[in-house]
């Protein structure tokens, strides 16, 4: 696929051009929080200066609370208990300055959301309204590790176009899809330039990730054996049970639905839910088959390192973004629970 | 709750026997005049979420 | 201070020894720099395992409820406060501990340190009153006492209010502190500067429940926003659901608040949470000059009812 330059003057310009067809999105910088990506008000520009996003940027496509029906209960209205679909707008949206991980991590989203047998309607037209517009990662942290698991800060999955800084300020363009043609069309985007020039900075860009884990024995291992390793108990001692590794995760997915009502009208939302939280298994009857919080940490990392590599057989559902090691209050590392994972053996 | 920034005055707390009739009578005088003083409430009314 | 951990090693490896204790909760060192976790050691040849430094800032007291063993635990001043409210609150009974005293200078601020270094710290050292951070090439020291969390820095109580064993001599208490000076700025802004104050400051919670899960007081078997039946607060990150969580929260632990700033530093979105409970710390301070705590044998003020209990705002 050919590769674009932007320069600055074209950067600006084209940013403005696309603002008319597509609702923008990008990491935005308020004063004394942290950046994140949020739905960019009219002449706002995306902020490419950040490294990366505190939370991940799975919420322009799936939003931590969306609503998905209303009702009234009021019985002189002829609806009434009946559900009814809100209107949404899935208008076109581009979405500048994800990393690699994060657009990767929409894919493994999408294994579970848009499937033979199941398609999440919110999720999937979200999903395909949006134009990937990637930032390559030229500078990665300290605790990024997506090399490690099928992936890289350079990784074209989930994207349209990857944006690489070129030295005079500007941008080098790969594009990748259809989508991202038209996008960088209808932005003025056409210098065509040497491809040749993106290798060089991907390997450097590859060599300076020093965080590496290890994933090969994974799928090899028993999933029973696993389970019932005895490392669980000491893996959860530090655990708290709060839901930050889940929702800073860009791949975890799953979520709760909740009906709010107000005298008598009524809305139907799903929220995002943790698997580290009591209730998610909590049964009708009382009953919880995940008492203990040593169970639920067992299944936050058998799900990602083990049955979601079985089922898929896909690699890991990690892209190695970082986010949960370093928000975990009690640093618990998932690199090091996949190593003791991947090196396990059964007594 | 004013520390919170809810007006002073939507909150009242009274201490009320059964033998006060008089008193409790005088109490909700002053709350539902204090409270109408300072109109309909615009904090903590939740409104319909907005659809992403 | 970062001398104890010959004696904390020392201690451990005797109750675990002598079959005094079934297990020690510790930290062990972190896979991060300037991060430790909690850790419980069974076995004599793990107490090497444990560590001690600046950065012991989760409060141990969290991982005591409800347990059945006889328990070896390291106590700052404050996770000691909490296991006083542990003992108060019957959550654990004292026959079942043996204290570990950690006599605290502060943990520091980790956070605030990878801000004013700028760049993924890869190596830490401290002494007794530096720290060193090293990474991309660069080092750099700060004095210790520049860069304590806040709640350390005004800390009134560092050393152990309860303990058995000691891993260090008992330091000098901090006496010339003013620990209210972010509470009354706020209590003197107007009412709807106070409001969008902390519209502002809730913006960016996740609803994550670290702050809750960190503290060592918030154990009830269902919380009230997991509560169902009714249900209390909505679930969705709704700026209104989100402040009643915060609040209600804050007054759960109104009168048993140490301050130990466990929920601060669990905080992924860095939120200061401790705004509400200080808040009724400092209000029961001057209320009822109570600091919770400090005495087994003292019931709190907020379960007592004293004829002279001042009445504020009742009319």
């Amino acid at each position: 696929m050919k590769v674009i330059q932007i320069d600055t003057n074209q950067w600006t310009e084209g940013l403005a051009k696309l603002e008319g067809s597509y609702r923008m999105f990008g990491p935005a910088e308020t004063e004394g929080k942290y950046p994140e990506f949020k739905e960019l008000e009219k002449g706002d520009v995306p902020n490419l200066n950040v490294s990366n996003t505190h939370l991940s940027a799975k919420s322009v496509v799936y939003p931590q609370s969306e609503v998905m029906f209303e009702y009234t209960l009021d019985e002189a209205k002829e609806d009434h208990h009946q559900l009814r679909e809100i209107e949404k707008d899935y208008s076109p949206r581009a979405v500048f300055g994800i990393r690699p991980c994060d657009a990767a991590a929409n894919l493994i989203i999408q294994r579970n959301f848009d499937s033979k047998e199941y398609r999440d309607p919110y999720w999937v037209d979200a999903f395909e309204s949006c134009v990937f517009i990637g930032h390559a990662c030229e500078n990665p942290g300290a605790t990024c590790f997506c090399t490690s698991v099928g992936f890289g800060p350079f990784n074209e999955d989930g994207l349209d176009l990857l944006l690489v800084e070129s030295d005079n300020g500007g941008f080098l363009a790969k594009v990748i899809t259809d989508k991202g043609a038209v996008l960088a069309k209808s932005a003025g985007w056409e210098t065509e330039t040497d491809a040749a020039a993106l290798e060089p900075l991907k390997e450097a860009a590859e060599a300076k990730i020093r965080s590496k884990v290890n994933t090969d024995q994974l799928a090899k291992q028993d999933a029973k054996d696993l389970f019932d390793a005895p490392i669980w108990e000491d893996i959860g001692f530090a655990c708290l049970n709060c839901g930050t590794c889940t929702y800073s995760c860009p791949t975890c997915w799953c979520f709760d639905i909740q009906d709010e009502v107000k005298d008598k009208s009524g809305i139907r939302m799903r929220n995002w839910d943790s698997c580290m939280y009591p209730l998610f298994t909590l049964e009708g009857s009382g009953h919880n088959p995940r008492p203990e919080k040593h169970h639920r940490i067992r299944q936050r990392f058998m799900h990602k390192l083990k049955y979601y590599v079985d089922k898929y057989q896909a690699g890991v559902q990690c892209v190695g973004c970082g986010r949960c090691v370093r928000l975990c209050p009690v640093n618990i590392d998932i690199r090091t629970v996949c190593e003791k994972m991947n090196s396990y053996k059964p007594a | 709750m004013e520390y919170m920034g809810i007006d002073r005055d939507r909150l009242h707390f009274s201490w009320v026997s059964s033998a006060e009739a008089s008193k409790f009578i005088t109490v909700v005088k002053e709350v539902t005049a204090s409270v109408k003083a300072l109109g309909p409430a615009t904090k903590f009314v939740k409104d319909r979420r907005q659809v992403s | 201070m970062i001398g104890y951990i010959d004696k904390i090693r020392e201690v451990a490896l005797k109750l675990l020894n002598e079959e005094k204790v079934d297990m020690v909760i510790g930290y062990r060192q972190g896979s991060l720099p300037m991060m430790t976790e909690p850790c419980f050691v069974k076995r004599p040849e793990d107490v090497e395992t444990l560590i001690w430094d600046s950065n012991c800032r989760i409060n141990l007291a969290a991982y005591l409820m409800d347990r059945k063993e006889k328990i070896g635990i390291i106590a700052k001043g404050c996770d000691s406060r909490n296991i006083i409210n542990h003992l108060v609150e019957n959550k654990i009974k004292r026959e079942q501990l043996v204290i570990i005293g950690a006599p605290c200078k502060g943990m520091i601020d980790n956070k605030a340190i990878a801000l004013q270094f700028g760049q993924d710290i890869d190596e830490y050292q401290e002494t007794e009153d530096q720290i060193t951070v090293k990474g991309g090439g660069t080092e750099k020291t700060f004095q210790k006492v520049d860069v304590l969390q806040e709640n350390c820095a005004i800390c009134n109580h560092r050393n152990p209010v309860v303990y058995d064993e000691l891993a260090g001599d008992l330091v000098e208490e901090q006496t010339d502190i003013d620990r209210y000076e972010d509470i009354r700025k706020i209590e003197a802004m107007d009412i709807d500067e106070k409001w969008n104050f902390f519209e502002d400051m809730l913006s960016t919670c996740i609803r994550c429940y670290a702050c809750r899960n960190a503290c060592p007081l918030c154990y009830c078997p269902t919380c009230f926003v997991d509560e169902s039946k009714p249900q209390w607060v909505g679930k969705s990150n709704d700026p209104n659901d989100t402040r009643t969580f915060h609040f209600l929260r804050a007054f759960h632990c109104a009168g048993r608040c140490t301050d130990c700033g466990a929920c601060e530093r669990a905080c992924p979105m860095d939120i200061p949470v401790r705004l509400f409970t200080k808040k009724l710390g400092k209000d029961c301070l001057d209320l009822y000059g109570w600091e919770a705590g400090l005495d087994p044998e003292q019931r709190p003020p907020l379960d007592t009812f004293k004829p002279d209990d001042p009445n504020v705002g009742m009319k």
